[in-house]
């Protein structure tokens, strides 16, 4: 090759690589996640939402008038991807609503071999059916205990909360925040939707605690929860910590190539190393040892 | 909810070093123990094993 | 034109041998038979029932416990009682110690067949089994997780392990250039399948490490993965030590004319890799126990029995076999590999099911067809084994 045009097609490259870095750096910014803020001092405990959830994802749809479901405390399940709850409190009944978190780094997401759950550019985690191979790594791993297993079905989907992502698609909002009479759902990117809660915490410091839970549990969430109790009392769990769960395998899994590398090498060098075949002239020779006597 | 307060990571270092020193102390025992002088482990010639299956 | 012959001739040699290979030998009614066949057929039953009806209508797993007997005791222990395979093949290949040399086929025989069937229960366990094969045909590479780590490594290792024995298989078949150029290949697999040990045995406690909320903080840390690395070894260790003293007694007429003297020193030798393993695996254990400041966690019901596994089924078998060795005592060396394998069993069913969720209302306990599906996959095992030494050379040839 022409050694000018060499340092000119070299020159070329070099200018251009800074261009293409600042490109997808901002393009990165502007797809934000998003999520919804639910703020339980104002919810009613109606269960609407469980109904508009359940019929928009084809589960099965509560009979709210009749079922006398918030007696007792329930869970998520393979049939209701959300739940509300009614706690009895000091400040009286809180109702709080349940679904998948959509954290920012899902452990789910993390855990499952096949991408089957992942984690959308727009921030909801999506389930495949066509991928998962139903190992149920995703239950054991989340923090939240959100995904559900169909155990009696030879074809077993996992359940859980996809934030309506179809629906999100089309430009519409979750099923759930559209059929909450009251305002407590709100949905928004996360940075909208964290001004907001900390505005209302500011302006009414002695009706809220002062957390926002989902800023930063389990290295924070696209839903987030305002409470006018302390979270313990109303059914989260306050000991998850704030390191996003993929962290806690990163040291072994950034190992691992380590080891791939550095154990064969390592093997064969000790392997030659205690090679006897020519020892044994020598000892021969020496007239005293054995090979195998020292064993 | 947030404290601000100093978390001291290290905390246990100076038990975990004792734990160190008392372990080689310890190990290098077991070790002796096991490679024992051989004329106290050799069995006699001609005495069978003391146990066979 | 003549080759063909040959081959064609070899070809019906080696059909005619296996056709006559595959018949039963030996007597039919022994007390292992009786047991074994009624647990296999109806384990059969059971499968059937799983495949059709789903997992629930077999075995009691939750939605809180989504793991049970079939991952926390066929998959994730027998794993661990297969680490022998990868230890014996580093002190032989590796280390070339001869001393060794008689048992490595039967323990890498016995890692091949624990890996295909104790892995192979993976696959009983899996929602939707047929997907198995996307994590491998690369449609849906999920690199970022450890079981994606963990089940390649189970298939390499099964390849690695294959063809460390298959030097057996070709001596069997009487297909003597192909052994020659197997054997050729046993050190590239001993290395390669030593690595991948050490990965996925450590893998199969990374599996926990995002459960930390859900683990008791006496079992969790950010260590389990040396941890489970450590206790492969010894579990390995003591599973050839229990394995053969099974194997000498039942197949005494295949192994016969063995010198005894030599048998012991092989026992004693593996008992002290085993008892110096245990004293650094209690003392990582104490080391954890420190750093993680856990002494305020021992006194209630949950600590007794974190000392219970640590003390009396990980020190207590420790100084058994190292009291066994310097007395020259089989019969302690059996006792303490057998508490030895029970402490295993304790350590990786309290990772999995007992301490996992500790705080649960309703506790995880496995129903009867769990515990009849597990001993079936450990019986054809125990069936596919006695077939292959009762053929091929896997005692003899020391």
């Amino acid at each position: 090759m022409d050694r000018r045009l060499f340092l000119k097609t070299a020159a070329t490259a070099g200018a251009a690589l800074p261009i293409r870095n600042t490109v997808a750096a901002s393009t990165k910014e502007t797809r934000e996640f998003v999520g919804v803020l639910v703020d339980t001092t104002r919810c009613i405990g109606c269960r609407s939402c469980e109904v508009a959830c359940s019929v928009a994802n084809g589960n099965f749809v509560p009979d709210v008038n009749s079922d006398n479901a918030l007696e007792k405390i329930r869970d998520t399940s393979d049939k209701q991807w959300t739940v509300v709850n009614r706690f009895k409190t000091g400040k009286g009944d809180v109702f709080v609503k349940r679904q998948c978190m959509h954290c920012w780094q899902p452990a789910c997401v993390a855990a499952c071999l096949v991408n089957a759950m992942y984690k959308t550019r727009e921030g909801p985690v999506t389930w495949n059916g066509d991928k998962c191979m139903g190992c149920r790594f995703c239950m054991v791993s989340c923090p939240f205990d959100i995904p559900k297993a169909e155990y009696h079905s030879w074809n077993p989907r996992i359940m859980k909360c996809s934030m309506c992502y179809e629906r999100l698609q089309a430009g519409k909002k979750p099923a759930c925040v559209d059929a909450c009479p009251t305002d407590t759902l709100m949905f928004g990117s996360k940075r909208e939707l964290m001004e907001v809660a900390r505005h209302r915490v500011y302006s009414h410091p002695d009706k809220y605690v002062h957390q926002i839970y989902g800023e930063h549990e389990a290295g924070g969430s696209g839903w987030l929860y305002l409470s006018s109790v302390a979270f313990d009392q109303i059914g989260f769990r306050t000991d998850l910590g704030t390191t996003p769960y993929p962290e806690y395998t990163k040291q072994f899994l950034v190992s691992v190539p380590l080891i791939l590398f550095g154990v064969p090498a390592l093997l064969l060098g000790l392997s030659e190393l205690a090679d006897r075949k020519n020892e044994v002239h020598e000892d021969k020779d020496k007239g005293w040892t054995t090979p195998g006597a020292d064993q | 909810m947030e404290f601000y307060t100093y978390v001291n990571i290290f905390e246990t270092k100076g038990l975990e070093y004792l734990l160190l020193l008392s372990f080689l102390a310890l190990f290098i025992l077991l070790v002796r123990y096991l490679s024992a002088p051989k004329g106290k482990r050799r069995v006699p010639e001609g005495k069978p094993p003391r146990t066979t299956n | 034109m003549n080759a063909t012959a040959v081959i064609a001739s070899e070809f019906t040699r080696v059909v005619k041998f296996f056709w006559q290979e595959l018949k039963p030998r030996g007597k039919w009614l022994t007390p292992f038979n009786v047991i074994s066949i009624p647990v296999i057929v109806v384990g059969l039953i059971i499968l059937y029932f799983r495949f059709v009806y789903g997992l629930g209508s077999v075995t009691n797993l939750s939605q809180e416990f989504p793991w049970g007997l079939w991952i926390g005791f066929d998959v994730v222990t027998g794993v661990a009682f297969a680490g022998g395979s990868y230890v014996i093949t580093f002190v032989v290949y590796v280390m070339r110690i001869e001393k060794y040399h008689s048992i490595v086929r039967v323990t890498v025989l016995n890692g091949l067949l624990a890996y295909i069937f104790y892995a192979g229960a993976l696959v009983l366990d899996l929602g939707r089994p047929w997907h198995i094969i996307n994590p491998i045909i690369g449609n849906s590479f999920g690199y970022n997780s450890v079981l994606f780590l963990v089940s390649w490594h189970f298939l390499l290792y099964m390849i690695a392990m294959a063809v460390e024995f298959s030097p057996v298989v070709a001596e069997w078949a009487q297909l003597e250039r192909v052994r020659k150029f197997l054997s050729g290949l046993t050190l590239a697999a001993v290395i390669f399948g030593i690595t991948l040990s050490i990965l996925h045995q450590s893998g199969l406690g990374a599996l926990f490490l995002m459960a930390k909320p859900k683990i008791h903080p006496l079992w969790y840390s950010e260590f389990i993965p040396i941890l489970f690395f450590v206790s492969s070894v010894y579990a390995g260790l003591s599973m050839i030590i229990f394995e053969g003293t099974i194997s000498h007694r039942v197949f005494r007429n295949l192994i016969g004319g063995h010198d005894h003297h030599r048998y012991e020193e092989i026992v004693l030798g593996l008992a002290k890799g085993a008892a110096i393993t245990m004293f650094v695996y209690y003392f990582f254990q104490a080391l954890i126990f420190i750093h993680e400041e856990r002494w305020q966690l021992i006194t209630d019901f949950w600590g007794y029995w974190y000392l219970v596994e640590v003390l009396g089924f990980v020190l207590v078998p420790c100084f058994m076999f190292a009291y066994a060795v310097r007395n020259r005592s089989l019969g302690l060396v059996k006792v303490a590999s057998v508490m030895a394998l029970l402490g295993i069993i304790l350590n990786r069913l309290n990772v999995s099911v007992i301490a996992f969720r500790w705080y649960a209302v309703n506790k995880y306990y496995p129903s009867w067809e769990e515990i009849v599906v597990t001993l079936m996959v450990v019986f054809t095992e125990i069936w596919v084994f006695r077939w292959i030494v009762t053929r091929m050379p896997v005692f003899s040839k020391a």
